[in-house]
Formats: C-alpha cells, sequence, structure tokens
C-alpha cells in the first residue's frame, strides 16, 4: 500500500487486491460451476497473466512450513498447475475448489483482473444473465442544424475509449475497466465495475461496508465488431433496495460517459434508442450487428443468409428451382370438413410452405436468436360500421416529431411502458376511438413460437401481420394498420 | 437375437461400408449436378433449339388447330424457354452488375399492395461472385411516387442511409423520380429522387469496399502475414508483422513492422492512398511515408520496393 492516498481521476488498476473473505469475492465466485472455476484458476496460473493473478507460492530459503496449514503453499507455478489439472480430472465438490482458491493459493487476495475474469466467466456460462439493450450511436447536429446521417461508423480503439470514458467518469467513483474479446460472437466486452470511494489504491478497496462495492454496480457493454450499435446491460441483481437508486444513477452516468468517449472535435455523437432489447447476444448480433441480416429479418432473410455451394450467383447455370409453389397448393385445399382428414399431410405441409414463406430461415426453435419478450401497443381505430369510410392519412412515422413526449404524472413506469407512450401524439387523439390494446409475447424464443402456431394452423399464416414475423427486428413497438410506426425499413 | 451378436465383431466391416455407401453418394450428387449442367448446356444450344422448333412445326398439321392435346415437344421447349431466360438473366447480372426485379411483401398489411422493387447488386471479389446485395424499395406515400427504402441486406459499414438521403429524399417537398424532362419547373429547394444516381452511388460505395478489402487481403498474402512460420530459411524475411483494416470501411488501414514502426493510411472514395503516417521510435518515418501514398493498389509493390 502507498503511504498516501491521494484522489485521482484515474482507474483502478488491474492488480488491486481485494481480501479473500470480501463477501463480494465470495459472491462472485460462488456463482461459478466447479469446471469453471478450476478453468479460470488455470487460466490464473497462465504465465502470462501473473502480472495480475499471481498466486501465493512459498518462499525459497523460507522452510518454516505452518504445521496447521490446510493448503500448504506450492512451489512454483508448474507444481500448482498440477494440483489443479490433477483437481480437474477428479471428482469433488466446487466448495473445495473454493476454499482452496480463498485460503489457499489466493489467500492474499483476489486482484480486481481476477475478478472480472470471473464474471466474464459467469457471463459466458449463463448468456442469457444480463438483459441488453442495443442502442444506436448517431452523429450528434447542432444547434440550428439539419441532422444528417453520417457517413461512416464511428470508430472504436479501446485504448483511447476507456481513457475518454475516465473522464467522463465523477472523481468521488472510481470503476475497473476490462475488455473482453467473445469467445465467438463478434463482439467486445467491456466490463466497468465500480468502486465508490475516491482513491484509486487498495484503500478503497479495503472497506467492507456494503455500499462501497458490490456486484450490482457491475455494468456491461458490448460492443459488436463494424457496426455502428452498441449494447449495453440493464442491471438486474435485486435486492439492495438502498443502493438501487444509487446505481441507476451511477448507470445513467455511464451510459451519458460512453457517446462523449465515442466523441471527437467536429464529430459528436449521442445514443439512439432501437426498441431492441433482449437477453440473447446472438439474436442483437444478428439485428444490430455489422451483418447484412440488420434490415432484413423474417422472410426477408433468405435475401441474406449465404447459401451452400455458391447459390445465387450469375454463374449458375441451373435455373433456381421452387421447392413447391403455395399457389399450386391452394388449388388443392380441401373445400368440405369431409375431405380434411384425408388430405391432413397436405393442409399440414401448406402450413409449412406459408411459414417458411412468412419466416424464411429465421424463428426455427433451435437456432438460439430469440428475443424472449415482445411488447406490442395496438393503436388501431376501432372497427366501427363505417370502417371502410376511414381515411388513410395519418402522417407517416418519419414527417413525426418522436421527440415530443407527453408527459404523464402517474408514478413509477417500467421503461416499456415508456417506450410504448412515446409514440403518442396528441393530433389525432380527437378523431375516433383507439383502444389501447397492449400485447406481450413471452417465451425463449417468441418469434419461433409464433411460428409453430402458424405450422400448426392456430394462426393463420397469411393473414398475419408483418410484425408477427420479427421481420422488424424490434422488442418493442406501436403498431398501427398492421404495421409498426416509425419502422423504415429497419436498420436506416 | 443371433444377428444383433454378429453385428458387433464386424464393426470394422460395418464401417468400411458406411464410407463405401458415403462416397458413393457424394458421386451420385456429382453426377447429378453435371446431368443438369448438361441438360441445361444441350437446351439453351442454339441447335437444340432450331431442332425442337422444326420438329413442333412439323407436328403441328397432324393435330387440330383447336387440339388441347400436349405437343411432345412441348415440355421440352418450356424448359428451353426458362433455361434461356435464366441465362439472359444470368449475362445480365454479370456484366450490368445492377438488376431489377419484383417482389410480393408477404406481409398481407404492406404499403402499396404489397408491390416491392427489388434491386440486385453482384459484386465480384478475387475472381469470384460474392453473395449480392440486395435492396427493397416500396412506395409507401399513398398518391405519390417516393420511394423509400424497406428492406436490405447493405451491411452498415456502406452508407447506405446516407446515400438514400441524398439520393432518394422523402422529406418534404420531394418530388418523384426524374423523368428525364428537365429541370424547368423545378422548384428552388426541391429535392429530387434519382433511382438511377442513388443505385450507381451504392453500387461505387459496395464495389469500393470490396476493392480495399481485397487489397488488404492480398498485401496480407504478399507478406505472408496468414501463413504459418514453418518454412523457415526460405524466402525473405518477415520485415512487416501486420496489416490490417483499422476501421469497418476498410478506409483507414494500419501497418506494423517487425522493428516497431507503426502505420497508417488513409484511402478516399476512388481507391488511393491520400494520407500516410509512419512512425518509429526516431519519429516518423517521411521516406514510407512518401511511398505509400498513391493508388492502392500498388502499396505492396512500392513498399517491397523500400523494404527489400
Amino acid at each position: 500500500m502507498s503511504a498516501i492516498s491521494v484522489p485521482t481521476t484515474s482507474a483502478l488498476r488491474s492488480s488491486e487486491l481485494i481480501p479473500s473473505s470480501h463477501p463480494a469475492v465470495v459472491k462472485i465466485l460462488n456463482r461459478l460451476s466447479r469446471p469453471s472455476l478450476l478453468s479460470l484458476a488455470l487460466d490464473w496460473l497462465d504465465e502470462r497473466n501473473q502480472d495480475n493473478t499471481a498466486p501465493y507460492l512459498a518462499e525459497e530459503g523460507n522452510e518454516d512450513e505452518d504445521e496447521q496449514d490446510l493448503y500448504p503453499p506450492a512451489l512454483s507455478l508448474a507444481e500448482l498447475r498440477e494440483i489443479y489439472t490433477d483437481i480437474q480430472a477428479r471428482k469433488g465438490s466446487k466448495r473445495d475448489v473454493l476454499d482452496r482458491i480463498l485460503e489457499g493459493d489466493w489467500r492474499d487476495g483476489i486482484t480486481l483482473y481476477q475478478l472480472a475474469m470471473a464474471d466474464m466467466q459467469y457471463l459466458y456460462d449463463h448468456p442469457s444473465s444480463q438483459k441488453w439493450t442495443a442502442l444506436k450511436i448517431v452523429r450528434l447536429a447542432s444547434e440550428g442544424e439539419q441532422p444528417s446521417k453520417s457517413k461512416s461508423i464511428p470508430r472504436f480503439h479501446p485504448a483511447t475509449f476507456l481513457r475518454n470514458l475516465q473522464k467522463e467518469g465523477l472523481p468521488d467513483v472510481k470503476a475497473h475497466y476490462n475488455l473482453d474479446r467473445h469467445p465467438t460472437l463478434p463482439l467486445l466486452l467491456l466490463r466497468i465495475f465500480i468502486v465508490e470511494s475516491p482513491y484509486n489504491t487498495s484503500l478503497a478497496l479495503s472497506s467492507k461496508q456494503a455500499t462501497t462495492f458490490d456486484a450490482s454496480k457491475t455494468f456491461y457493454v458490448a460492443f459488436p465488431d463494424d457496426s455502428p450499435f452498441i449494447y449495453v446491460s440493464l442491471n438486474t441483481a435485486t435486492g439492495q433496495p438502498v443502493s438501487r437508486s444509487d446505481n441507476k444513477s451511477l448507470r445513467r452516468l455511464t451510459l451519458e460517459g460512453i457517446p462523449k468517449a465515442f466523441s471527437r472535435p467536429r464529430e459528436r455523437y449521442k445514443l439512439e434508442s432501437t426498441s431492441l432489447s433482449s437477453r440473447n447476444l446472438d439474436a442483437l448480433v444478428e439485428l444490430r450487428g455489422g451483418g447484412r441480416t440488420n434490415a432484413a429479418g423474417g422472410g426477408w432473410s433468405v435475401y441474406a443468409e449465404e447459401k451452400k455451394n455458391g447459390g445465387d450467383n450469375p454463374l449458375e447455370i441451373q435455373p433456381p428451382t421452387p421447392e413447391s409453389d403455395i399457389d399450386e397448393l391452394q388449388e388443392d385445399m380441401p373445400k368440405g370438413l369431409k375431405r380434411r382428414r384425408k388430405d391432413d399431410d397436405r393442409v399440414v405441409k401448406r402450413r409449412k410452405m406459408v411459414a417458411k414463406g412468412r419466416f424464411g430461415n429465421t424463428a426455427l426453435p433451435d437456432d438460439g436468436k430469440g428475443i424472449e419478450r415482445l411488447d406490442i401497443r395496438v393503436d388501431d381505430l376501432f372497427p366501427s360500421r363505417n370502417a371502410e369510410a376511414v381515411e388513410d392519412d395519418y402522417p407517416l412515422a418519419d414527417e413525426l416529431d418522436l421527440g415530443v413526449t407527453k408527459k404523464k404524472q402517474s408514478g413509477r413506469r417500467s421503461t416499456i411502458t415508456f417506450e410504448l407512450d412515446k409514440h403518442d401524439d396528441d393530433e389525432d387523439s380527437g378523431e375516433e376511438w383507439r383502444p389501447d390494446i397492449r400485447l406481450t409475447f413471452i417465451g425463449h424464443h417468441v418469434f419461433s413460437g409464433i411460428r409453430q402456431l402458424v405450422e400448426a394452423g392456430v394462426v393463420d399464416g397469411e393473414k398475419m401481420p408483418g410484425w408477427m414475423t420479427g421481420e422488424e427486428g424490434v422488442s418493442v413497438g406501436v403498431v398501427r394498420d398492421g404495421r409498426i410506426r416509425g419502422s423504415k425499413g429497419s436498420g436506416m | 437375437m443371433d444377428s444383433t451378436y454378429d453385428s458387433i465383431p464386424i464393426d470394422d466391416v460395418s464401417l468400411q461400408l458406411d464410407a463405401e455407401i458415403s462416397t458413393l453418394q457424394s458421386q451420385i450428387s456429382a453426377l447429378k449436378t453435371q446431368r443438369s449442367i448438361q441438360t441445361s448446356a444441350i437446351l439453351t444450344s442454339r441447335s437444340t433449339r432450331a431442332t425442337l422448333a422444326r420438329l413442333r412445326s412439323s407436328q403441328k398439321p397432324k393435330y387440330q388447330p383447336t387440339s388441347t392435346l400436349p405437343n411432345d415437344t412441348d415440355p421440352l421447349l418450356t424448359t428451353t424457354k426458362t433455361h434461356l431466360q435464366h441465362k439472359q438473366e444470368n449475362l445480365y447480372r454479370a456484366c450490368g452488375t445492377v438488376t431489377t426485379f419484383r417482389i410480393r411483401d408477404p406481409d398481407p398489411y404492406a404499403v402499396d399492395g404489397g408491390n416491392v422493387l427489388g434491386i440486385r447488386i453482384d459484386v465480384s471479389s478475387n475472381g469470384k461472385f460474392i453473395r449480392p446485395y440486395y435492396v427493397m424499395l416500396n412506395k409507401p406515400f399513398a398518391g405519390s411516387e417516393l420511394l423509400r427504402v424497406h428492406r436490405h441486406t447493405v451491411p452498415p459499414c456502406i452508407p447506405l442511409a446516407a446515400l438514400a438521403e441524398n439520393y432518394l429524399p422523402t422529406g418534404k417537398g420531394a418530388t418523384g423520380i426524374s423523368s428525364g424532362n428537365g429541370s424547368g419547373k423545378k422548384a428552388p429547394g426541391a429535392k429530387t429522387q434519382d433511382i438511377r444516381k442513388f443505385v450507381r452511388a451504392l453500387r461505387k460505395e459496395v464495389v469500393g469496399y470490396h476493392n480495399r478489402i481485397s487489397v488488404i487481403k492480398g498485401l496480407r498474402r504478399e507478406f505472408r502475414l496468414d501463413e504459418k512460420e514453418n518454412n523457415k530459411g526460405k524466402g525473405r524475411e518477415k520485415v512487416i508483422s501486420d496489416i490490417s483494416a483499422a476501421d469497418a470501411e476498410a478506409r483507414q488501414v494500419r501497418i506494423e513492422w517487425v522493428d516497431g514502426r507503426i502505420g497508417r493510411f488513409t484511402v478516399d472514395e476512388g481507391g488511393s492512398v491520400v494520407k500516410a503516417v509512419v512512425m518509429g521510435e526516431q519519429g516518423r518515418d517521411g521516406e514510407v511515408e512518401r511511398v505509400l501514398v498513391g493508388g492502392m493498389g500498388g502499396v505492396g509493390e512500392r513498399l517491397r520496393q523500400v523494404i527489400y
């Protein structure tokens, strides 16, 4: 520990130690499974990580070993590696491994870097443990200037970004930043661990007060490659009612800092909502990533996906063979109920074809790209007897000022309600009665469920509106006249 | 019961059989594709068409003109027709690279009766056609010819939104596609949609992007960055340790030398290097910087001249 601790704005160092007995350390490590814990320990024993994750080793020449020591210190890294590989091969309880780590080999303390690695490991083990919200980074137009679409994606340079983000942090709050590459997805994950202390030395971490630092003050930001979007994790940790409002403001501050950290002189950015949040990072990468699938969801995905053996190539001699024509099947549709049983498999086949036409190759139950919640507000006119006379002259969404939101003083409201109400505008509140209908679809893969309903014949695949196929790529939306409002071909 | 017991010891025989079956199956599929290629080639050849037409005309008088009986050659002729159409489409796609087609939006609530215009941009890269880019346009405004991008498969590193804003404005005062009758009555400040310019600009961006990517790939190959270092002693020693795109659009390229120098150059829309910075331990390396500036395609050659 240094002699004097001076408040600064710099970040906490990765090698800063936290006492092993600290409840937060135990809590974070305890969440991991035994195999994850062991592979983590082996990572910590890797030569390259020794600056930040060095274990407690017996000093040479110091032979007076404590006989009471349950975990006698090892002499070298290689020996320790062997021990942990042995444990990996053996069966045993997680408790043993945890005790060995905390009371034996890392008895001096766990570094912030180790804690970050443990948290990341948990995130990879439980991909749906965080709820992510996709945000778009857009150019900030100065006053009076017409906001124009930026021609380029803001460049993300990790080191510069982190330095700028640190500048945006409050002086009495310290954070530890850890960047990690996602093992399978084209993502860079940033873990921000906030410690409420003005010091960036071990003084900040020695305090055992729960409010100073706990696991709930961890935020994640994911940066997909080659994409103008970022994903931020909403804090899902419950409990600690005292610090919840604190966490909210910390989160807000962090969020506000992100576009500023992206900004450069003469190039300022802000974050914009994209009406999509999900626990599934795969789905987010698909819909808000750097690939082709951003604005071609649902049935349109057939144009975006890579085909085997280079189909859809101008050098392909074979004319494409349509698998089967829906119209052809339609002619043979059974008219009466009597024949239904006989033609049952034909009906099923037809439904499958319709589902394929509407969903393409998306929304398959095992594609792992499901969003788990879809909130829709239906904003259609109540069908009256003279429904035909209704004029179709509502203003298009891009002519509406979406920035003007009606402020209702009705206590606490969820973000989803807020998002749905955002599209409210006063001008057509007087004309006709539009009942306030809200639909929420919940499941581990909402659109796959709808697809299965289509295939089962519960939902009519041909009359089903487009938003039910997920082609808009949103998880929150207002539907009017069967279309999601304000959606201009997602991704635009 | 006996047969099940028997099957266990001769496992390797069954494995052998499996392997044989799979090779035969792959052979079948290969032969099938070959057959289809041959069919298509025969059907679309001029002499076949001439023969078929002759056959048809010779057969015709035998039947009554009102007869609905199918002719022998009819199915052949229709397949010939589809094959020919496909061939022509391919020709346009390969040479014109921008083609259009019509799509029906499957959404029953789609605007404009579900009419969608599809634009297909075929790009070739490294001697191969890659998956084409699609842009789907619709007319969402009742009683107006204004087009708007509905769906697309263009990745975000190509500024589609900015191009659409430029060439397909949909805001107030925007008018439909310029019909080429001059701009005499054009009101000042009014914006005109021009799909031709839009597509041309979009294609330019797409092709430029792929050219930049392929140049970077070529550079990596030239300086053997993707190879495993197994053939030591052979060839020249490695001088450059990394070349990669520094941003999503591949407009900026980063070069790292083995001796610690770091360079970066920016490429403009026309594909030429406009700015280059090379930093070493002793400050900037002016010589290499000067060499880098120029056409992007020749960067590798010019670098080579400086290095060796």
